[in-house]
């Protein structure tokens, strides 16, 4: 009779313990199983317009499993998840005219990479999706430093061809049912392009589908070679910063170190050429920059490290200030130049006051040149003498540290702010915060030494002069 | 500023005391009392005696007068101010690297010279050395931050005739010469294009002298038609073939249709279409002010000296005769 209770008590813990382990199973695929989601329909819409590719991904999951998935992953081949500069996901509410688009969260996932050291990043989605459910997300993101130029040097007379690494296929984490790749190039030459059959190519684009039935994590590599003569302007570094003074300015001062980072340019160049035939000569380089400045600017300078630079225009207006730059030479491949532009705003545009109290400044993160790539933008918010408890808000990854500059009248120092980031798109030009703390008080730091200071001065004088230091009376 | 003690007659003061506080006459113009005066005012004892006195001279203008004579005199001091901000802005502020001129939709910046420094700071080699004459050697080395071969200190004469030889010379010879100091980058001035006359064919003679100075070979009197320099049909054969005026006028005639109308010099030149074997053109400043050449790399083969090469990027090697000049670097 024991003996049946030991067993019947064995088994129920082996049963109990299968059941548990069935069930962390279940709970894992709760999360995040790649073979419960299925892809409906996939779009991808690929721009090669500009040396900046902005890519849209149209997808249509359904949840084929027996959990419903709070998140859908996407995968990056390794190459471009390095390049990735900016990713963004919205869920589509609605058809055509009425739709909608639900901003969502998309960070790295958790998991391990996909296959071949694919990146793969999860959205998270606003409602679960129960099973046997579908829901449409627009994925939207930018490469960077993604189109190769071939040939690698280029004389002053030819165009500029670069080659764009991809794969026909949409490389991801579910098995898709149909899907189509849509690539468009800024002109009608196209040298070449991989043929994956259904390929087609019709004046600027690109077809490439619709594919059927596709496994997960499949890749058919392509290359597309193609005419590109839009400006491949790249500003190595950009430092800027950013002072503000209680007394009514903010004054911008941004450092600049830009490359033409295109084909290279080799021989000689012949101005003559260039001057006479700007539509043969020199097609892939260009002269002209387009600068984007808050409205009310004032006291603007442009210059380098020689001296002023004159060829410059400034355009006010209402609701934006344009500048528009041309370097001291037209800038062709490989060829760099260095520039300074400065600018004041008045305070009243830029520095608030929040609801609890602190102070913030609201200013946009990115490079305010058009169409430019930054490596390594520096943003350092030099805040006035007396600030305390800095912090900022800024609405993606920066890195953040703090130090002190001296200035006039400074005794302690003015903390200051520093953001770093690398690989700054112009999507990038979204408002960022910081905020601190300042007691009115210290306002009257300045006026009071500087008070003090003559106040001594002159009481010293009267001192002297009425002091009687003579022997005699 | 002027003190009412002088303007308002009358007041027998005399002028050490123009301070005085019991005068209320003066009151309303005088401020602050300097302290030397306050220092004399203790020792005053005649304040009572002043006041007498003031009643007895009349006036010598009439009050109008004298304040519409004051504000005259104020408006030409305010316009004197204007006047030398003015002249000082457009008469003595012409850093001369920088020019202007004033066309019909407003100011023409000429800024060629920065252009070129500019573009040498930032896309040549941080040892690359750059020969120009000596005028634009300190300019060179502080804006482009380049080596230069001779600059303004002058002090050595035979370098400087060096390079004068080497921009008289013939292509090939000003080559050896430039190759022999590591040149990698020639600089000429050129003004034909838009009329800048200080431009280095005008400077050329000075090339030519320092250098016949010290190297015999380069003769004066080969550059010379007429007892003058010129750069047009009539020039010598010297002096189209030297590298100053290839240089110089290297696909300029392609700039206004085939005439290549000098603007300095106010005639066509004479070679008008000719290409540069040993030299590349790398940049021309926006109104061909300024403009850069290269050194070619010499080749790794060298032809035979039966066949004459018909390309124009390869070197020869002609057999000496005894008509070549004598290359001092040989």
């Amino acid at each position: 009779m024991e003996f049946f209770v030991a067993r019947s008590r064995l088994t129920l813990i082996f049963s109990l313990f299968f059941f548990l382990s069935l069930c962390f199973r279940s709970s894992s695929s709760l999360s995040s199983s790649p073979t419960d989601l299925k892809i409906l329909t996939a779009e991808r819409r690929i721009d090669l317009a500009s040396h900046i590719i902005r890519v849209v991904l149209t997808l249509k999951v359904q949840n084929d499993g027996a959990s419903s998935a709070s998140d859908v992953l996407l995968a990056f081949p390794p190459a471009q998840a390095k390049h990735l500069a900016l990713i963004h996901a919205a869920e589509v509410a609605g058809k055509k005219r009425k739709k909608t688009l639900h901003p969502l969260d998309v960070k790295t996932s958790n998991n391990a990479e996909g296959p071949n050291g694919a990146k793969l990043y999860s959205i998270s989605l606003r409602n679960p999706l129960s099973t046997g459910g579908s829901v449409s997300l627009e994925v939207s993101y930018v490469l960077t430093q993604s189109l190769e130029p071939f040939p690698v040097e280029i004389s002053q007379s030819e165009p500029q061809l670069v080659l764009y690494r991809d794969s026909a296929l949409i490389l991801s984490p579910y098995e898709i049912k149909q899907q189509t790749t849509v690539i468009r190039t800024p002109s009608t030459k196209v040298e070449s392009f991989t043929r994956v059959e259904p390929s087609t190519h019709l004046r600027t684009e690109l077809k490439y589908g619709p594919y059927e039935d596709q496994p997960a994590f499949s890749y058919t590599p392509i290359v597309v070679h193609f005419e590109n003569n839009n400006p491949f302007a790249v500003v190595e570094e950009l430092v800027r910063e950013i002072e503000i003074s209680h007394w009514g300015n903010l004054q911008v001062t941004e450092r600049y170190t830009l490359v033409h980072n295109g084909a290279r340019h080799k021989g000689g160049f012949s101005r003559v050429e260039y001057q006479s035939r700007p539509t043969y000569s020199g097609v892939a380089s260009f002269k002209n920059l387009l600068v984007k400045l808050p409205p009310r600017v004032h006291s603007v300078y442009y210059r380098d490290n020689i001296g002023n630079i004159s060829t410059s225009h400034l355009r006010t207006g209402y609701s934006k200030s344009e500048l528009e730059i041309e370097p001291r030479y037209p800038l062709l491949g490989g060829w760099k130049a260095t520039f300074v532009i400065g600018y004041g705003l008045p305070l009243e545009d830029v520095l608030f006051e929040s609801a609890d109290g602190k102070r913030y400044l609201n200013f946009s993160f990115g490079c305010p040149i058009a169409e430019t790539l930054v490596n390594k933008i520096t943003n350092k918010v030099v805040l006035p003498e007396g600030s305390k408890n800095p912090s900022v808000a800024v609405p993606f990854s920066v890195e953040q540290r703090a130090e002190t500059s001296y200035s006039y009248l400074d005794i302690v120092g003015r903390p200051v702010v520093v953001l770093e980031k690398e690989n700054v798109v112009p999507e990038h030009n979204s408002l960022f915060q910081v905020y601190y703390d300042f007691h009115p008080m210290f306002m009257l730091a300045e006026p009071l030494m500087l008070i003090s200071v003559f106040f001594f001065l002159f009481v010293a004088a009267l001192a002297y002069i009425h002091m009687d230091i003579s022997i005699r009376k | 500023m002027f003190y009412a003690g002088d303007a308002v007659p009358g007041n027998g003061v005399s002028p050490q005391n123009d301070v005085l506080k019991t005068d209320k006459k003066e009151d309303t113009l005088k401020e602050r009392p300097s302290r030397k005066n306050k220092k004399k005012e203790k020792e005053t004892i005649e304040k009572p005696s002043v006041k007498s006195k003031s009643e007895k001279k009349p006036l010598v203008l009439p009050v109008e007068a004298s304040f519409f004579a004051l504000f005259l005199t104020v408006l030409l001091g305010g316009f004197y101010v204007v006047h030398s901000v003015w002249a000082a802005a457009e008469a003595y502020s012409a850093p001369s690297i920088v020019l202007t001129s004033h066309s019909h939709d407003g100011l023409h910046v000429f800024d060629d010279f920065r252009e070129a420094y500019a573009w040498l700071s930032h896309n040549t080699e941080v040892d690359d050395k750059v020969a120009s004459w000596w005028d634009y050697g300190y300019q060179t080395t502080a804006m482009a931050n380049r080596t230069v071969i001779v600059d303004n200190n002058t002090w050595n004469n035979t370098h400087i005739a060096t390079v004068g030889t080497a921009m008289s010379s013939p292509e090939k010879a000003a080559w050896e010469i430039f190759n022999s100091l590591d040149v990698k980058y020639v600089l000429v001035v050129f003004g034909g294009l838009v009329g800048y006359p200080s431009d280095d064919i005008n400077k050329f003679l000075w090339m030519v002298r320092i250098g016949g100075g010290v190297f015999p070979h380069i003769k004066e009197p080969d550059y010379l038609r007429d007892g003058q320099y010129r750069i047009d049909s009539q020039a010598t054969p010297t002096m189209l073939n030297s590298l100053m005026y290839k240089l110089s006028y290297f696909r300029f005639v392609e700039t206004d249709g085939g005439k290549g109308y000098d603007r300095v010099r106010r005639t066509e030149i004479g070679k008008k279409h000719f290409k540069l074997t040993h030299f590349e053109e790398v940049f021309t400043t926006h109104h061909w002010m300024v403009r850069i050449y290269k050194l070619k790399p010499q080749k790794n083969r060298i032809r035979g000296k039966t066949k004459k090469s018909k390309s124009k990027t390869s070197f020869t090697t002609t057999p000496r005769s005894g008509t070549t000049k004598k290359n001092p670097w040989h």
